[in-house]
């Protein structure tokens, strides 16, 4: 078996990236202690199989890994496996699997556990249809699983190590466990102590722990890991001025998204530390192109160019937030400015143009929007301002989240013409998984009876088969420009989610989760 | 007596089912996407689609009623699509959390608005009176929610006297519970407190009025006696009645108060689950919060003929 040149890549980020020089590996400064996270969402299950919630993910992944997960620069990289290697024809992708791995219940982990575990994916994992490409599965030997592709799909390792719903490592006993009773046992740096549902989950250090000695220090979310702190409890505090106050008062050592009205106040505090944690979620409303008057091109360009951003992501976050181009988080490798001609042009001279040729005859426009989180909401607001200010009839339709979802999903709905929502984690897994947003089932933009803009569809394809990364970059830019071009989304910015801890508080650094490994609390 | 509570309960079984019914069929008149809620912002509509596949959730509407029956029918109330747990289970974790904090407040409410009712009625129009319904007025007008924040702010981030919220079960610290409850259920209990005062007040000064309270003073019987044995007990009779409705208001208060000091009870149970379309959950959580009350009902229902002979002999 010939080791391609996508696996040395891989291999490269995993080994390279932190283990350049002779640096040592990570050692806790200090080791002990509890922190207490204050929570904003309520964590139903922990389940990571079976769940898309991003509340779920931040308790499981510091409990559960995978074969690949993600670097902090959103990279693949190798998690419970030391190595893989995809033969010459792409068909088949061969892990060998970390020693000394032993599970929260001290059974060591083999490749029948990984089976289990992709037995389990594949009958009841949200995000099953990553594994419909794949064959099989087979474990020739304990340390050894080799996945088998029904056809090449270069984007396949992408998929597998996509954080979203990851397929997870469990113990080969929990395979039969049915959806959401998942017995939380995984191989990561902190094991299940308590769990109860509304209130809290309390963590423990997992002693039994082997880093990944790949790496030397954590990246994303693997690398080495070390649970320094004794125990990690993630309790639920829905209301935002208890979170504060709680911070304050040192019951709780760090929280998650702190209000504006807080920070003030917080800075002043010396025992504590503000986090922002940038590009959190891109603001977007999306067109319904399956009725008039957004079906006419001429008319979405009109509403394009009548929005300014700075105002609207201004209102949407209170002011943290960042302008941006496009799907893809700045900074990050697949980012890219494509399309930039079409975003904050703020132009109502343009605008009224547009819409006269359009024929807009000052129909009724519906801006679906919700009050769950407040950022679509107010986004809402300031845009049907400014489609007002050029002469469009814009009126909001307030409806609650799942409300807005399922209205926003029916084919050839005349219910609304623009939908307010934020993607989140899927811009942080890169451009392949932000733009599936854009194509059938998912496409966001509803053209008439689900299909698709077939040149939209074919660079779709294209980034999906391409054989170089290269390639599939430059398919991606222009899907991106051709979807801005067309009006078919309207990204308004990326906003900010800050974060806070307690100053004793070291080594947390805000990312898609609340990571815990690598954390220690300063005495 | 046993004849009443006997009555009372047949008359509860049409109550109940009512009840069912209805919650079965306002949960599926509300619009909105039960996998939706539970997927979350980050999930795609594929993941959505496959997510209500999963949860069966693309049955017909008269077999998922039937399906409901046929489960109560058994005494099964259904899996909660949220938890992925038994609704009874998920209940039991959560209802006793909320029927402390209730009853924690009930005992404040009780305390503070009998107390301050009897002494504005024996004072009446004096400042004491005055300075009695002025709190009762205070406790009525300001949101359980905006005096929990206050108390949060002075109580836990200034003085550092109380934590400023999460739970600790009476079972493994009962200090603990103390601390962590002391707070929410006095902010939930100051609103039915002052209702509770101004009724006992006014229903204190009509009994003291009557001919034998006066009767029993110029017996010569003491003050004291004649306050809490006469008069009291016939005063508490219309005050029994407003604590079974106060009960109830203290349960549904209690999902406001759940949210601000992170109690992880019935309130904030129930509040998920109607956020998010959690049918089973909503109708088994509702029917099981419904029997409770009921039966709160029914024990104030057997306590007026224990206090008021002449319901026994209706």
């Amino acid at each position: 078996m010939k080791r391609s040149r996508l696996a040395f890549s891989i291999l490269a980020v995993g080994l390279g990236l932190p283990a350049v020089g002779f640096a040592a590996p990570f050692q806790c400064p200090s080791r002990g202690g509890d922190i207490v996270f204050g929570q904003e969402a309520n964590v139903n299950s922990l389940d990571q199989m079976t769940s898309t919630t991003i509340s779920t993910r931040n308790i499981a992944m510091n409990m559960y890994e995978s074969l690949m997960t993600r670097s902090e620069d959103n990279q693949p990289i190798l998690e419970l496996a030391e190595s893989m290697e995809e033969s010459g024809d792409g068909l088949t992708y061969t892990f060998r699997l970390r020693q000394g791995i032993t599970f929260h219940n001290g059974k060591p982990m083999t490749s029948a556990d990984v089976a289990a575990s992709f037995n389990r994916y594949n009958r009841i994992g949200i995000q099953r249809s990553t594994l419909d490409n794949v064959a099989g599965w087979d474990t020739p030997d304990p340390r050894t699983f080799v996945i088998r592709m029904k056809q090449v799909q270069p984007t396949f390792i992408e998929a597998l190590s996509s954080f979203s719903v990851p397929i997870v490592v469990i113990p080969s006993e929990h395979e039969n466990d049915e959806r959401q009773q998942l017995r939380p046992v995984g191989t990561g740096p902190f094991r299940l102590l308590e769990f109860v549902p509304g209130s809290h989950a309390r963590l423990g250090r997992f002693d039994g722990y082997q880093p990944n000695t790949a790496f030397e220090q954590r990246t994303g979310f693997g690398g080495y890991r070390v649970a320094c702190v004794d125990t990690v409890t993630f309790r639920i505090v829905t209301e935002a001025s208890a979170r504060v106050a709680g911070l304050e008062t040192g019951e709780l050592q760090a929280v998650e998204d702190v209000p504006t009205r807080s920070l003030d106040t917080l800075r002043r505090n010396s025992a504590i530390t503000i986090l922002p944690l940038q590009n959190w979620w891109i603001q977007i409303a999306l067109p319904n192109t399956s009725i008039p008057p957004t079906n006419n091109l001429a008319f979405r360009r009109a509403v394009q160019a009548a929005l300014g951003m700075e105002d609207i992501m201004d209102a949407a976050t209170d002011g943290n937030y960042r302008l941006n181009v496009g799907f893809q988080f700045p900074g990050r490798p697949s980012y890219t400015d494509a399309g930039k001609e079409t975003y904050n042009i703020n132009d109502q001279a343009r605008a009224r143009a547009l819409l006269r040729e359009s024929g807009y005859r000052n129909e009724p426009i519906v801006l679906l929007t919700n009050r769950d989180y407040p950022p679509m909401y107010n986004a809402a607001l300031v845009m049907q301002q400014q489609l007002r200010a050029v002469g469009i009839n814009a009126n909001l339709r307030v409806v609650d989240w799942p409300t807005s979802v399922q209205m926003s999903q029916r084919v050839n709905s005349d219910e609304w013409h623009f939908f307010h929502t934020g993607w989140g984690t899927q811009p942080a897994l890169g451009a392949l998984a932000t733009m599936q947003f854009l194509v059938s089932p998912n496409a966001a933009y509803r053209p008439r009876d689900d299909r698709d803009d077939p040149e939209v569809l074919a660079l779709w394809n294209a980034m999906n088969n391409e054989r170089t990364a290269e390639a599939r970059q430059a398919a991606f830019a222009n899907m991106q420009r051709m979807v801005l071009e067309r009006a078919y989304a309207l990204p308004f910015g990326s906003l900010t989610k800050v974060q806070a801890v307690r100053s004793n508080v070291q080594g947390f650094v805000p990312f898609r989760i609340p990571r815990f490994s690598n954390v220690w609390v300063q005495r | 007596m046993v004849g009443v509570a006997f009555r009372r309960l047949l008359s509860a079984i049409p109550v109940l089912l009512i009840v069912s019914l209805i919650t079965f069929g306002l949960m599926r008149l509300i619009p909105g996407d039960p996998a939706a809620a539970i997927a979350g912002v980050s999930a795609t509509p594929a993941q959505i689609e496959q997510l209500r596949r999963d949860l069966g959730l693309d049955q017909p509407l008269h077999l998922q009623l039937l399906d409901y029956y046929r489960g109560l029918a058994r005494g099964d109330l259904g899996r909660s699509l949220l938890l992925g747990k038994g609704v009874f289970a998920a209940t039991m974790e959560r209802l006793p959390v909320t029927i402390g904090l209730s009853l924690f407040a009930l005992a404040f409410t009780l305390l503070i608005g009998i107390a301050s009712g009897i002494v504005a009625a024996l004072r009446q129009n004096s400042w004491v009176d005055q300075a009695a319904m002025m709190f009762a007025m205070i406790g009525i007008s300001v949101p359980n929610f905006f005096l929990g924040l206050l108390m949060i702010i002075l109580f836990a981030v200034h003085l550092g006297w109380l934590p400023s919220g999460g739970y600790v079960p009476f079972g493994e610290d009962p200090v603990g519970w103390l601390r962590s409850m002391t707070m929410p259920a006095f902010s939930l209990a100051l609103l039915q407190a002052g209702l509770l005062a101004r009724i006992t007040r006014s229903s204190m000064l009509e009994v003291l009025r009557q001919d034998y309270i006066r009767t029993a003073k110029a017996k010569g019987l003491p003050h004291r006696k004649v306050v809490l044995k006469h008069a009291l007990s016939n005063a508490l009779i219309p005050i029994v009645t407003v604590v079974g409705i106060i009960v109830s208001l203290l349960l549904s208060g209690a999902v406001v108060t759940e949210a601000l000091f992170s109690i992880p009870g019935m309130g904030q149970l129930l509040t998920q689950a109607v956020l998010s379309r959690d049918y089973p959950m909503v109708q088994g959580g509702l029917l099981l919060v419904t029997t409770f009350l009921v039966m709160v009902n029914i024990t104030v229902d057997t306590l007026y003929a224990v206090l008021d002979p002449r319901v026994r002999y209706e």
